[in-house]
């Protein structure tokens, strides 16, 4: 496997799980804390997909979905929601921000990385 | 006197609260003491999963570098101990996949707990307050907005279980909760 993976979460812990997931199939990673963070690093490394947390400080996930989707590099890369929210209406928002798809937390490795493999396609 | 002894004092008699109590007061005080020791008892753990997973981190890298080196292997020797390293290699992969699920529940439990601590500091101010706690409208207020705090579908259960059905079913509801299927539940994915 090959890309680059923008991860975006508060918890560092949760970073480093997405990073040896991803990692262990050969995708490069680059980490953001929150969507501040997150959308200062796209603009400057392109990234070909996007996973993001929903609940973080500053700037939260739905907002960054909506921020990159208003840029013409990001049009059209995937974006993933990893959260532990799994409410229809917070869901139904993120379909509306322009997230392609939502995982909730805890994820399983393989099907994480056979989600990720399918959306890249 | 301080803004929030002050506040909680609003239409206690005077002699409770020039004595500087009132039940109010008492209340904030222990909901303020619960939240004190939920925030040291997660600080604590949060150090102590900090380390495991840095622990963690080393196994995978070692791991991996087990892996590249057999890859590396001389074929003669590839044929003898390779494929055994292999297949080891690949259990511990397993198990791997099998801690990356779990070090995420807690993940998790901290978030909970953190929507624990805050409903317990918005209760604190919310009880000293005799204005509010007098009017259904604020508690139903108040109710609304930790409603919206629980997000997690566990949550969500464990709310309506104790707030909507608050009669006597409501501890065996949450048991039959807790009990859930055997093995470790992952979240469902979605694509739109």
């Amino acid at each position: 496997m090959s890309g680059v993976i923008l991860a975006v979460d508060d918890s560092a812990s949760m970073r480093q799980m997405v990073r040896f997931t991803l990692e262990g199939a050969g995708y490069k990673v680059i980490q953001a804390n929150d969507g501040v963070e997150a959308l200062e690093l796209a603009k400057t490394s392109g990234a070909d997909l996007v996973l993001t947390d929903v609940n973080m400080p500053r700037m939260d996930g739905l907002t960054l979905v909506r921020e990159l989707r208003a840029l013409d590099s990001y049009k059209y890369v995937p974006m993933l929601v990893l959260t532990t929210e799994s409410g229809q209406d917070t869901k139904m928002r993120g379909k509306q921000a322009g997230a392609t798809g939502w995982i909730v937390k805890p994820f399983n490795p393989e099907q994480l990385l056979a989600t990720i493999a399918r959306v890249l396609q | 006197m301080s803004a929030s002894t002050a506040e909680s004092t609003k239409g206690a008699s005077p002699a409770a609260a020039a004595a500087g109590f009132t039940p109010e007061l008492q209340m904030a005080n222990m909901l303020g003491l619960c939240e004190a020791q939920m925030e040291s008892a997660i600080h604590d753990s949060d150090k102590a999963v900090d380390a495991l997973i840095q622990a963690f981190t080393c196994l995978v890298d070692t791991s991996r570098s087990v892996n590249a080196l057999t890859a590396q292997l001389p074929a003669e020797i590839k044929e003898t101990v390779g494929a055994g390293l292999s297949q080891q290699v690949e259990a511990i992969s397993k198990q791997m996949a099998s801690a990356v699920v779990a070090f995420q529940f807690y993940d998790k439990l901290s978030q909970r707990l953190g929507h624990v601590r805050y409903s317990l500091s918005t209760l604190a101010l919310f009880v000293c307050d005799r204005a509010q706690t007098t009017s259904p409208d604020q508690w139903r207020r108040l109710l609304n907005t930790l409603r919206r705090l629980y997000r997690t579908e566990e949550e969500r259960q464990i709310f309506q279980s104790v707030m909507e059905g608050i009669a006597e079913e409501g501890p065996v509801t949450i048991a039959a909760l807790q009990e859930g299927p055997a093995g470790v539940q992952v979240g469902e994915i979605e694509l739109f």
